[in-house]
């Protein structure tokens, strides 16, 4: 073992596994184009809206691997700063691991600037990244927010370009968000109908996107103020619940039960603080 | 002049459609009598493993099949694949053993780092973003194991999650499966998990979900070993399953 | 669309009274529609691999001094996913003959009832019954001549002639042999170790059976794609008779028997300081 492998990294990838999975893939051992089902896939489709000084995001909930739903309920709109929040599709891993390596690279800025994050600030680090990258970290995103210099909608691809847009779409059901945007768009749009608007484009999606489903969420940022609505829209409950249960016929057979009783802990007063995380 | 772009680099044009149908080309249909064919076998699927965890009322149960193998030959029926990290918090890692057993040791070793540092065990929230940490850190070179998470948190509440093999976190309230038979894992935990089950039923349906899962895969199997998980103690379960 | 030519493949039987066209296509051999591509060989081979629904599987019989043990399992899988688990891996051909499946499940079973049909005809015109070895001839010629063409079958030929207890393996690559002792399948290699083990000429039918059935149990133990139903088969003077068929997951606990126990145990290291 190496020294970088036995302590905690300092950061960024590591490349060790890479000539031992190259050499598996000679031998035959797994399927050529790995990633695909290696990763969880999320397809996302994410939608946003813009109106008089805000910006609405929206997302559905699905995840899926391959042809299975992982997560019928996952979050697809990431904290960026309290101001900026980004839409996510693409690779599950990068588009939360982006998001998060930004959000904390803002966070870091405020306290040395002690001022508010800018959107072009977070548009500025993510494209770097992912163009270093080369398109290899797969994460197709859509960054809104409200800063000093008003409401600000970008839409950055894994490559690294990026486009600033009054409404855009992201992932697989892009498409059929982007015709209800299309048709239905105007400028002058109130809170209200901004919302009404997005959760149609991203229903939109869930209906007609097989890799879209399940939920809507929505986020509002105006100045000074951003509302999370978790679950704004549940189109999909689930509609074949038994009442009784499931009740089985006959019980597991045990060959052998360990029971371990655990110590009542014993509570400690703590003088500092707890470090989580 | 008419040289185009190659794939990898052509920025703009890049749709988001090529990866969804990508993800659709998994191939599961292989090969696998009179002459093995390997080239088509994923290396998930090398060893074979199922892999389930629930949540009942202040309580959770993780649980796991008992076969290690190579391709079709079973080598061992009593493999472990469910570890315990502390007294409320295990991990049950599928996919390829010998990373498993690798990441484990890893994982051991950062929480140990962990608790001589801060003088507490670790929050099972905490070890699951520790673990997509380290999965993700090997973003282009991956361990090939699908980790499930399943711990007691602050106040005793169940907490369970399950995350790709480079580490996309996948919260859930009700269940997580991972391994060769999770499709069958899917289907068997939509239809018989409840909310708030009592510590005893929630063994019996993770049991029955569990055998009868495994059932229907070649991989996976041979017997069952369920940990059970209330505040108060911890319940480790042999399960007697179809030997073939 | 193009024909493949068979009319080599008639059935080697003479067959008396006018050809009629109905005839022909009741009787002859069957002959399938091509398709219409440049690469035969490629199309064919990308179907194949598309279509056919993968067995694993663990068949075994041979020869002692009463007649003959067949035994399978019952399991029928999809790559990883176990498609069934009650299969009737040994193909009754007809009352004295039995066939045993591996490789391709429509393949086996189509070319075993085509089988039986041909030896239903022998027996007609020759007025006595066909051999196994000349059974397992015609099946090998047929198997033959779809040599490379996508076939996959792996099989015994197990019967009871004039000359006594038969026993053949007939394989698509076209191969036949004579033998006393078989196994097919990708569980082959566990019942052979039980089998040549524990193997005597002049054992008893139910030394045989057991054999035979213990064969097959450690060959679903250790191999993936190999379970269900051990059945059993024997062929004696009479024909052949079933004898048993037994669940191989009772069948494990019934070898090795467990005793449910508890042990509760009282923790002693610390947890939290």
């Amino acid at each position: 073992m190496t020294a970088s492998e036995s302590m905690p990294h300092k950061g960024g990838f590591s490349f060790d596994l890479c000539k031992r999975n190259e050499m598996l893939a000679q031998k035959g051992l797994k399927q050529p184009g790995f990633l695909k089902t290696v990763c969880f896939d999320l397809l996302r489709n994410n939608d946003l809206g813009y109106f008089y000084d805000g910006v609405i995001l929206g997302a559905d909930t699905r995840a899926t691997e391959g042809p299975i739903v992982a997560d019928k309920n996952c979050e697809k709109i990431h904290y960026m700063a309290p101001n900026i929040y980004c839409c996510g599709a693409g690779t599950a891993a990068d588009t939360e691991a982006v998001t998060d390596m930004v959000s904390s690279q803002l966070k870091l800025h405020r306290y040395h600037t002690g001022r508010e994050s800018r959107v072009v600030t977070a548009l500025s680090l993510l494209k770097s990244h992912l163009f270093s990258y080369q398109g290899h970290v797969s994460a197709a995103l859509v960054l809104g927010g409200v800063d000093v210099t008003g409401p600000h909608l970008h839409t950055i691809y894994p490559h690294g370009s990026t486009d600033t847009l009054p409404f855009a779409t992201m992932g697989s059901g892009s498409l059929a968000a982007m015709a209800i945007f299309e048709s239905k768009y105007c400028e002058g749009l109130s809170r209200d109908e901004g919302i009404k608007l997005v959760a149609e484009a991203i229903c939109s999606g869930i209906f007609n996107d097989l890799g879209s489903g399940s939920n809507v969420d929505i986020c509002v940022i105006t100045k000074g103020k951003q509302e999370y609505l978790r679950n704004y829209m549940s189109p999909n409950p689930r509609t074949y619940i038994s009442e009784k249960g499931y009740s089985f016929s006959k019980k597991t057979e045990v060959l052998l039960t360990k029971i371990t009783p655990l110590r009542e802990m014993v509570e400690v007063i703590e003088g500092a603080d707890a470090m989580e995380e | 002049m008419n040289c185009p772009l190659p794939q990898a680099i052509s920025p703009k044009s890049t749709q988001f459609l090529p990866f969804y149908t990508q993800i659709r080309t998994k191939s599961s249909i292989f090969d696998c009598f009179l002459r093995l064919n390997l080239s088509l076998m994923s290396i998930f699927e090398y060893n074979g493993s199922a892999i389930v965890a629930m949540v009942g009322k202040n309580c959770f149960a993780i649980a796991s099949d008992r076969r290690l193998g190579v391709q079709l030959q079973t080598v061992a029926t009593d493999f472990q694949k469910i570890y315990k990290m502390h007294d409320k918090l295990f991990i049950g890692l599928a996919g390829l053993a010998t990373d498993a057993q690798t990441l484990y040791q890893r994982l051991v070793f950062r929480l140990k780092l962990y608790q001589l540092r801060e003088e507490r065990d670790m929050k099972p929230e905490t070890f699951a973003s520790l673990v997509s940490a380290i999965l993700y850190e090997k973003r282009f070179g991956p361990y090939f194991c699908q980790p499930v998470i399943a711990g007691l948190g602050d106040e005793d509440k169940p907490f369970i999650c399950t995350m790709d093999s480079i580490g996309a976190k996948e919260l859930a309230k009700d269940f997580v499966v991972a391994g060769t038979a999770s499709e069958s894992l899917y289907g068997a935990c939509e239809s018989m998990f409840k909310p708030d089950m009592e510590a005893e039923e929630l063994f019996e349906t993770i049991s029955q979900a569990l055998l009868s899962s495994v059932d229907r895969d070649c991989l996976s199997g041979w017997g069952g070993h369920v940990y059970l998980v209330t505040p108060t103690e911890v319940t480790e379960r042999i399960l007697k399953g179809r030997m073939d | 669309m193009m024909k493949i030519d068979l009319s080599g493949l008639e059935a080697s039987a003479p067959i008396k009274g006018n050809t009629v066209d109905s005839r022909d296509e009741i009787l002859g051999v069957p002959s399938f529609a091509l398709p219409t591509t440049a690469d035969f060989d490629g199309f064919q081979k990308a179907a194949v691999q598309m279509v056919k629904p993968a067995k694993g599987t663990t068949t075994l019989a041979f020869i002692f001094k009463d007649g003959v043990m067949v035994a399978a399992d019952s399991r029928a899988s999809m790559g990883g996913y176990i498609s069934s688990q009650s299969v009737k891996k040994i193909i009754e051909i007809n009352p004295y003959m039995l066939g045993t499946m591996a490789g391709g499940a429509a393949d086996c079973q189509f070319w075993h009832r085509n089988l039986g049909i041909k030896c239903r005809l022998h027996e007609l015109a020759n007025k006595r019954r066909i051999s196994v070895a000349g059974a397992s001839k015609m099946l090998a010629n047929i198997l033959y001549s779809y040599r490379g063409m996508g076939l996959s079958v792996g099989t015994m030929i197990a019967g009871w002639d004039e000359k006594g207890p038969g026993l053949y393996y007939v394989d698509s690559e076209g191969g036949r042999l004579k033998g006393t002792r078989f196994s097919v399948g990708s569980g082959s290699p566990y019942a052979y170790g039980v089998l040549d083990s524990g193997y005597r000429f002049d054992m008893s039918v139910e030394e045989a059976a057991e054999l035979a059935r213990r064969s097959i149990y450690h060959a679903t133990f250790r191999d993936g794609a190999s379970g269900g139903v051990a059945s059993v088969y024997h062929v004696g003077p009479n024909g052949w008779k079933k004898l048993s068929g037994d669940d191989v997951g009772e069948l494990h606990y019934h070898y090795y028997p467990v005793e449910p126990t508890t042990v509760e145990q009282e923790m002693t290291e610390v947890a939290v300081a």
